[in-house]
């Protein structure tokens, strides 16, 4: 079967939390109509598999996590495009490693504050699963060297102290009573090199100092 | 350890430049038939002692290429690889490194891979799976 239809183009794999999804540009010069099939092989196994759910789909993307799960494995994903009885070539990804190719969302930040500190808690992503009732697997369990860095800004003086933690909480000690702190945190792995953007800052305030209170009352009565 | 890290930041910066030699996706030399993944704890030691050498003698030597970028960064990875393989040495003297009838097993597997292939290809092809043996070294147990 010759196949003269262009090729689709830029066919790769993007993948947040090792849900990997391969994605495509349509063929050069071609609207509406053009329809795709997709395959995906394990690196070092000879055959490829199709995925019937993406065959005669009309989108650019094909979510292919359940079959590249295994992130033990390397893989290849690719693409055929169809259009009025014309055909392309498969056009193939270069070697997918989800391990070291993912990229990784930034942690949970919840924070809780007393007079003088600020506790913060940091939970890692999970790993994409199949379906709610599997079982959780954290980033965490993946990647044994996983850090988090940390910033912490005083909203009245601006001033910023940074952290790099291995768990996942921290206690700030020392701190204004009664002022504004915003926490943002990243995640990051030494090896494979891997990290996670910074999170949006969560915001808290120290309680106030209850004792300066007393004393004016005191005082005034 | 620092060279780890070495080989993976070298690695990275060539990994597409090595596979894209490599048009042979049906073969593995380290994870097909049998996954370095399987390996028991007890012979990973053994196991990795071999595959350091292997990759010292048998892999860099025979990966040149027309680009100076790519061949100082195998250069420089193939140096990280001589440290890490003189640490090892030194458990393997000390006994601290047996090898049973298993990882041999293991290891007569991958060059057999390897022997599968021309000199050339087998070299492009086992470097361009370095991230399958980092990942396996770096994996928790």
């Amino acid at each position: 079967l010759y196949c003269s239809l262009p090729n689709p183009r830029n066919v790769h794999f993007e993948s947040i939390n090792m849900k990997n999804v391969l994605h495509w540009s349509a063929p050069e010069g071609t609207g509406d109509g053009v329809l795709y099939k997709v395959k995906y092989s394990v690196y070092g196994v000879g055959k490829w598999i199709r995925k019937p759910e993406c065959r005669n789909i009309n989108r650019t993307w094909c979510d292919l996590s359940s079959e590249t799960s295994d992130y033990e494995e390397q893989y290849y994903g690719s693409v055929k495009a169809f259009l009025n009885g014309m055909c392309s070539n498969w056009m193939e990804t270069t070697r997918f490693n989800p391990l070291t190719d993912t990229k990784i969302d930034p942690p949970m930040v919840s924070v809780s504050s007393t007079e003088k500190s600020i506790s913060i808690v940091l939970t890692a992503p999970e790993k994409w699963k199949t379906s709610p009732e599997e079982e959780s697997i954290s980033l965490l369990q993946v990647y044994p060297g996983l850090r988090y860095n940390v910033s912490v800004l005083n909203k009245k003086t601006k001033k910023r102290w940074w952290f790099s933690i291995s768990n996942n909480t921290l206690v700030v000690p020392w701190l204004e009573p009664g002022t504004a702190y915003c926490v943002s945190a990243q995640i990051y792995v030494t090896t494979p090199l891997l990290h996670s953007g910074f999170s949006k800052e969560y915001c808290i305030a120290t309680l106030k100092d209850r004792t300066a209170d007393e004393t004016a009352t005191i005082v005034f009565g | 350890l620092m060279s780890v890290t070495e080989i993976r930041s070298g690695f990275a910066a060539i990994k597409a430049n090595i596979q894209a030699r490599d048009p042979v996706r049906t073969l593995s030399i380290l994870s097909h038939p049998h996954s370095l993944h399987k390996v028991k704890s007890s012979d990973r030691c053994c196991v990795t002692h071999h595959l350091f050498n292997f990759y010292v003698e048998k892999v860099f030597k025979h990966c040149k290429t027309e680009d100076s970028f790519v061949n100082r960064k195998i250069s420089s990875i193939a140096n990280s690889f001589l440290s890490l393989k003189r640490k090892l040495e030194q458990c393997h003297e000390q006994n601290k490194c047996m090898c049973g009838q298993e990882s041999t097993k293991k290891f007569q597997q991958i060059l057999a891979n390897y022997e599968g292939l021309n000199v050339t290809s087998a070299a492009f092809k086992s470097l361009g799976e370095l991230d399958i043996l980092l990942d396996w070294m770096e994996k928790s147990h």
